[in-house]
């Protein structure tokens, strides 16, 4: 019943992600309310489903090493992606220097 | 005692091994760290491709069926609660109870690959969105894509291990062996917790 009780509190917060993308809010504090919800689903499965609650440290420490390197990996390529600088040109900018090239 | 370590044999903890975990299942979390790195740097470049949408990138709104994700999401959930008690059943000796959890897993594991194939099938034919015609299709096919034929895999996984289970030789005594194979589809079902967040519901805010 332990794990039937999790799995319903797992069913019952991804109603509520389901919820919050149609709330009439800042998109900060959706996004914000999104990814603490999905991290406690996460936490839930890895620390019961997954018996991190129950195994020695070192499961736990080894796996989070995976996840922060992961984590540290998509913060630092949204980074420097997300920059105005890394801005994709666009096909009439692209094409402007070789148009200016041929008047030339 | 916790509720998961109620057998007779301590399945959390081995003192033949230096670590004192099992091998198999030190070997299963060192592998699911390192596919950790991997499903982030494919949410990632999705990610950063949605930030920046090219021009002529077909707007995800429109592409995608949340009905049919939220529905997925669930079946996936239920199948990881299904494995979680056939590794509890196998702990405590209980094989007919592990063979119908186990099978209930393939199950739920079938109609969630069902539904990927399904949702493809409808982007490709119905939304004309394909791995080649636009970043969003390739990053999207590639990220969703690889996580279904991880979801293949296990399912292959799971079905092997109910077909042993059945020449006698899995007892108690190798709940390890289910317990790494839990352990990896316990994994699968998270990384479908980020990828439901980051790729399906932020398109909707």
């Amino acid at each position: 019943m332990f794990f039937v009780q999790i799995a319903m509190l797992l069913a019952v917060i991804t109603g509520l992600e389901l919820v919050t993308v149609y709330l009439p809010f800042m998109k900060w504090l959706l996004v914000t309310v999104l990814v603490v919800l999905s991290t406690v689903k996460f936490m839930f499965v890895i620390f019961y489903f997954m018996h991190l609650r129950w195994d020695k440290a070192f499961c736990t420490i080894l796996f989070f090493i995976g996840l922060v390197l992961a984590g540290g990996t998509m913060w630092a390529l949204l980074k420097l992606f997300g920059a105005d600088a890394s801005k994709p040109l666009s096909a009439a900018m692209i094409e402007q220097p070789a148009a200016v090239t041929r008047l030339a | 005692m916790s509720t998961a370590a109620a057998g007779t044999i301590d399945h959390h903890h081995d003192p033949t091994t230096s670590t004192g975990i099992p091998n198999k299942k030190l070997l299963m979390w060192a592998f699911l760290a390192s596919d950790c790195m991997f499903f982030g740097c494919l949410i990632s470049t999705h990610l950063i491709y949605r930030l920046h949408p090219p021009p002529g990138t077909p707007s995800a709104k429109s592409v995608f069926s949340i009905e049919l994700t939220s529905f997925s999401t669930f079946i996936l959930l239920m199948s990881s609660l299904m494995m979680a008690l056939a590794v509890n059943a196998i702990q405590k000796g209980n094989l007919k109870s592990m063979r119908w959890s186990l099978l209930t897993t393939i199950f739920f594991g079938c109609i969630f690959l069902g539904c990927q194939v399904f949702e493809f099938n409808n982007f490709v034919n119905e939304k004309h969105l394909t791995i080649t015609n636009s970043i969003l299709g390739t990053t999207f096919f590639t990220l969703t894509g690889t996580h279904g034929l991880h979801v293949l895999i296990g399912v292959i996984w799971l079905s092997g291990m109910l077909i042993y289970s059945f020449t006698g030789r899995l007892t108690e005594k190798q709940a390890i062996d289910v317990e790494s194979m839990g352990l990896y589809w316990h994994f699968v079902d998270i990384v479908w917790i980020v990828i439901f967040t980051a790729v399906y519901l932020l398109e909707y805010i």
